[in-house]
């Protein structure tokens, strides 16, 4: 049986259509001109225990609906959601119970008070005892070392050091599942690393089942085994991450600027690169901006470094970047028919 | 229960760490209550009574009805609005609580810790340096009693303002409204004494003064005796069970127009 079970789940709003102008602003008063929105579009799915899923797509895709109706916030308008055997929002006092989420946008700590105290309160609201209250402290503390933050207000601790007490606070009753809402927004490398692991161990140690939204692909790569897709409120591809890993996770582009650039620099670089690498090279080189050359790889075929190397050697290049794939990119190659 | 108990203790710490904030506001109190004395005591120069109440008297009403006044504002309407306003109510209806009942532990706890911050500083001036004497009486005990019959009927109007944030982007306004309401009708602003006999009679089965008329009386005349102090006690009850019954169905209301719709 899987722990979460979602059939034909969809969500519609009604938006009222607001017009321009204060004129217009005054006889939206009175107005009745509502347009539907579907932002959630009839999609099904399960999730069974101990799972890591990525559940990604661009903004307003309808991630955060779907996570706001599996946490009981929101009613679905049709389809039906069930976790552990439970519809989340008739027993949401119950279900809250089982389920851990952290919205990266916002903070469930208590803003004036030393963390210490919020895990104190929320220790309370969840019922949690105190040894079980320890020994997850300690874990925490093993794995991030927050006791020096222990006495710091949450206000005044930065993003990294918040949303590490964020992801304690949530793992704190021992969920079922946690959604981790965005937990990386805005992080640098080294938080967003210490972020994985947590997530990580945690899953690993207490089989916790974590549904992941987030912007980054790297999340995923590093986090999830299954990925669903979804834009426009419909699922695009839900299963394996190593089939779409083919599509974000070996492709890289190297953005250079090459001094002296002209028309047929482009051309010339393709042809130099056909030479070296041969034919099936798989290597797309695309002027996208100005001054700027985008050489796309698939590390697949061929690595990073020796492209890099090669071009660098061979053109007098003043700048470079090495981008991953972007997530619109990924979706549009999803429409696109890239994964069958 | 234990939950809700860690909510209020959470708000009256959240009191303590801004210890300059009860700083200021127990010198603005003491402040006031020096001016105030100073200005009756002037005005009672060679006199014993005036309309029938001592010096003594009348310090009392002030004092204590500054500081009853004080402690009955909740802001829960604000507080609840802005939560609404900004989708942090979602961080509330994912936790294993129900919402109204969080909402008014929050506010004992930062009640409670006026109480001890503010009021009780306040009291212990006006007794040791200004040397008012507090007259004694039933009252003095029934007023535990009725200043939480009070608190939660003012706490019930507050959420209920609050959650018009559900329906209407603003509650400024409605908010403004029901403070002028709550100030007029109550004997806040102007003493019920001064009201026509016949809307006091009306305004005695209201809400208003059950919120603040109610609780003063029990310490400023608390020897007023039971047969005063008990139909009085006995509105306040009533409308302490008929506001929480009317929040829980507003709320309940409220909260299926959030899940329908969205925050």
């Amino acid at each position: 049986m899987s722990l979460i079970q979602i059939q034909n789940l969809s969500k519609h709003f009604k938006i009222l259509n607001r017009r321009e102008g204060l004129s217009g602003a005054f006889k939206d008063l009175f107005s009745g001109d509502f347009r539907s929105v579907k932002a959630v579009d009839g999609i099904s799915f399960d999730i069974n225990a101990g799972e890591i899923v990525g559940y990604i797509g661009p903004n307003g895709a309808g991630k955060s609906t779907t996570i706001k109706m599996m946490t009981g916030i929101l009613k679905p308008t049709d389809g039906t959601i069930l976790i552990n055997d439970h519809v989340p929002y008739t027993n949401r006092i119950k279900q809250a119970q089982i389920m851990g989420v952290v919205f990266g946008q916002r903070t469930q700590l208590w803003w004036d008070l030393p963390v210490i105290e919020s895990f104190k309160i929320l220790k309370e609201i969840y019922k949690v005892d105190q040894k079980t209250f320890d020994r997850h402290m300690d874990m925490f503390n093993e794995l991030v070392g927050l006791k020096a933050l222990y006495s710091q207000q949450a206000r005044t601790l930065s993003l990294g050091q918040r949303m590490l007490c964020d992801i304690t606070a949530s793992f704190l009753h021992n969920p079922q599942v946690v959604f981790l809402d965005e937990p990386t927004i805005g992080l640098d490398i080294s938080v967003k690393a210490k972020i994985r692991t947590v997530i990580k161990e945690l899953n690993r140690e207490r089989n916790t089942t974590i549904i992941l939204t987030t912007h980054d692909l790297g999340d995923v790569e590093a986090l999830c085994h299954r990925i669903i897709i979804i834009d426009k409120g419909k699922i695009l591809y839900d299963g394996d991450i190593k089939k779409v890993n083919a599509l974000f996770g070996a492709y890289r582009t190297i953005k250079v600027q090459i001094n002296d650039f002209n028309e047929t620099t482009i051309a010339s670089l393709k042809n130099k690169l056909t030479e070296r690498f041969g034919k099936d090279h798989g290597i797309i080189v695309a002027e996208t901006e100005e001054f700027w050359t985008d050489v796309t790889i698939d590390q697949a075929r061929t690595p990073l470094s020796d492209v890099l190397g090669f071009v660098m050697s061979n053109f007098a290049v003043s700048d470079v970047r090495i981008v991953e794939i972007s997530m619109e990119n990924v979706v549009q190659q999803v429409y696109d028919g890239a994964l069958g | 229960m234990r939950k809700y108990m860690a909510v209020l203790r959470g708000t009256a710490m959240v009191g303590m760490v801004y210890r300059f904030g009860y700083f200021f506001a127990i010198i603005g109190n003491l402040l006031y209550i020096g001016i105030v004395y100073f200005l009756w005591k002037s005005i009672y120069q060679g006199r014993e009574t005036l309309r029938g109440l001592t010096f003594n008297e009348t310090m009392i009403y002030i004092a204590l009805g500054s500081t009853v006044f004080f402690l009955l504002k909740t802001y829960a309407d604000w507080i609840i609005h802005y939560e609404i306003r900004e989708g942090i109510i979602a961080t509330y209806l994912i936790k294993p609580m129900d919402f109204q009942l969080y909402a008014l532990f929050a506010v004992l706890g930062s009640t409670a810790m006026n109480i001890f911050a503010i009021s009780i500083p306040t009291i212990l001036f006006m007794i040791f340096v200004l040397k008012i004497s507090f007259a004694t009486g039933i009252g003095l005990l029934l007023f535990p009693l009725s200043f939480i019959f009070a608190l939660v009927i003012s706490f019930c109007i507050d959420f209920f303002v609050g959650l018009m944030g559900f329906y209407s982007e603003s509650v400024w306004g409605i908010s403004s409204v029901k403070e002028i309401i709550l100030m007029f009708f109550s004997g806040a602003l102007v003493p019920l004494q001064f009201f026509p006999e016949a809307i006091r009679n009306i305004l005695f089965w209201l809400p208003f003064q059950a919120v603040f008329h109610t609780p003063l009386m029990m310490v400023t005349k608390p020897d007023s005796g039971l047969s005063t102090f008990i139909p009085m006690l006995a509105v306040q009850v009533f409308w302490t069970i008929a506001l929480i019954v009317l929040t829980r169905l507003f709320y309940n209301q409220a909260i299926k127009v959030l899940r329908i719709s969205g925050g």
